[in-house]
């Protein structure tokens, strides 16, 4: 049996048993289960966690890669302060 | 949050949206993080003071908790603030939730109790019977027959009233919001900039002293922490269409304004920058009401940047409508009727 605990996003601290959950109540893409459990939300934004949840959802959903739709892309792509963006700098 | 209402009607039904959503935290069983800490209002100048002071005692009159804090007293208790604020406005049942767990734990407790709830199925057109009342409702995924059908189609409702052949006067507002990352709180509560409820409603007598961006774009500094430890800056208005993409120029102004208001935010970093549409109404009220021509037909739309506070109390007026109680609130300033009489 896989371990339920396993932390999938570590930004959020989101477990495997709960994307499946999120997955079992309806998510059908990253987006989805983002919404469902805040993996993708933290401060990589997805980097690290999101490839793990899309494989996950392929083999609970028995679907390829191209038939889920990424979760679309936002800026910045990389964090930048408030000050630099606001134009503030001191 | 009744913080940005007008007094009178406006106000009396965010407020009682405010109180089905403690109902409603203690029916589901699902965590929509829902708290309940006020919200306060940041004077920049002795004219927001006055505008201030007058609206604080019509909603106080009226029966509403709110109150002015002198310089001291918001200092204190919000000690991030920049030193030039002059004083505040404090709404003490302002309450917030995470608005994505608020819909899904609607839609399983409306399982629970017996809904059958289809997704991804998208309404393609409604037929009509011979009289011209509501007969069925087409789907990419086959015909549904009903007898009543609510348009909540949010910026999407005027494409579903062509469906039956009627107009609704709903636009796209895009708002754009940044998103910080987790740190240490910057503020206890929504905190806002007086100037917001001059951009929201649009009042010409007054006059902020921000750039012509800043105006151009309707941004006026909203801080909205979140249980997790980050927080949100909104917020902007502007008219473009469908458009959801953010820009550089409104994601500028934002970080602008909200370290006028916060310097600390200087050097915390910003991770992610996205938009909505918000579903605007000329008049600035939603549209919850049956359609005379339409027997069958009714509206749920409009709510612009207040859809989620009000998202209870529609859903109570809505299913009195349909099951034909009488409103437990006068519904005639939503009614779909009053964009036909002028
Ligand atoms: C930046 C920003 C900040 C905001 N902040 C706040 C806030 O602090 N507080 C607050 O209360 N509100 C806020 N709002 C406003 C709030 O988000 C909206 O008022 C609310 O989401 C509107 O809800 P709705 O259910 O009417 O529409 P939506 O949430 O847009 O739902 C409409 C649904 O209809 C579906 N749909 C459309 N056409 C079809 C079709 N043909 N077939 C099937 N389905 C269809 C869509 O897929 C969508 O799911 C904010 C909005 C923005 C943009
Ligand atoms: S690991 Fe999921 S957001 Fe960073």
């Amino acid at each position: 049996m896989e371990d339920k605990d396993m932390i999938i996003c570590r930004c959020e601290e989101v477990t495997l048993g709960e994307i499946l959950q999120a997955i079992k109540d309806g998510a059908r893409d990253v987006t989805g289960v983002k919404r469902r459990t805040r993996a993708g939300m933290g401060s990589c934004q997805g980097s690290s966690c999101e490839r793990l949840v899309e494989g996950i959802l392929r083999r609970e959903l028995k679907k390829t890669q191209a038939d889920l739709k990424p979760d679309p892309a936002r800026p910045p792509v990389m964090p930048i302060t408030f000050g630099v963006l606001g134009g503030d700098q001191d | 949050m009744i913080a940005d209402k007008q007094p009178g009607f406006d106000t009396q039904l965010a407020y009682r949206s405010q109180q089905l959503f403690k109902e409603i935290v203690n029916d589901i069983d699902y965590n929509i993080e829902y708290t309940q800490k006020g919200s306060i209002y940041l004077i920049e100048s002795e004219q927001e003071w006055e505008v201030a002071e007058n609206y604080v005692k019509q909603q106080v009159a009226d029966g509403f908790p709110m109150r002015m804090m002198d310089r001291k007293e918001i200092h204190d208790d919000e000690p991030h603030i920049a030193d030039d604020i002059i004083g505040g406005v404090e709404i003490e049942c302002d309450a917030a939730c995470d608005p994505m767990a608020m819909a899904y734990g609607l839609a399983l407790a409306a399982q629970k109790n017996g809904a059958e709830i289809l997704t991804f199925h998208a309404v393609k057109d409604i037929k009509l019977d011979e009289k011209g009342a509501v007969k069925s409702v087409v789907t990419d995924q086959g015909e549904i027959l009903t007898k009543a059908v609510v348009n909540c189609a949010g910026v999407w409702a005027p494409h579903v009233g062509k469906m039956v052949g009627i107009d609704i006067p709903i636009l796209p507002r895009q708002g754009q919001i940044l998103v910080a990352e987790s740190t240490i709180p910057v503020g206890k509560r929504k905190i806002v900039e007086f100037g917001y409820m001059m951009a929201k409603f649009g009042s010409s007598d007054y006059k902020r002293n921000v750039s012509p961006e800043i105006e151009k774009y309707g941004i006026a500094m909203v801080f909205e922490p979140t249980s997790h430890n980050n927080f949100l800056i909104g917020s902007s208005r502007a008219m473009v269409g469908y458009d959801t993409r953010v820009s550089i120029e409104i994601m500028r102004g934002l970080a602008e304004r909200a370290i006028r208001f916060f310097p600390i935010m200087k050097n915390i970093n910003v991770i992610r920058a996205y938009a909505g549409l918000r579903p605007y109404c000329p008049d600035h009220f939603p549209i919850v009401s049956p359609v005379e021509e339409v027997p069958g037909f009714y509206i749920a739309a409009g709510h612009e940047g207040d859809g989620i506070g009000l998202g209870p109390v529609t859903g109570k007026l809505i299913s009195q409508m349909i099951t034909g109680e009488e409103t437990e609130l006068p519904v005639e300033r939503m009614s779909f009727a009053r964009f036909k009489k002028n």
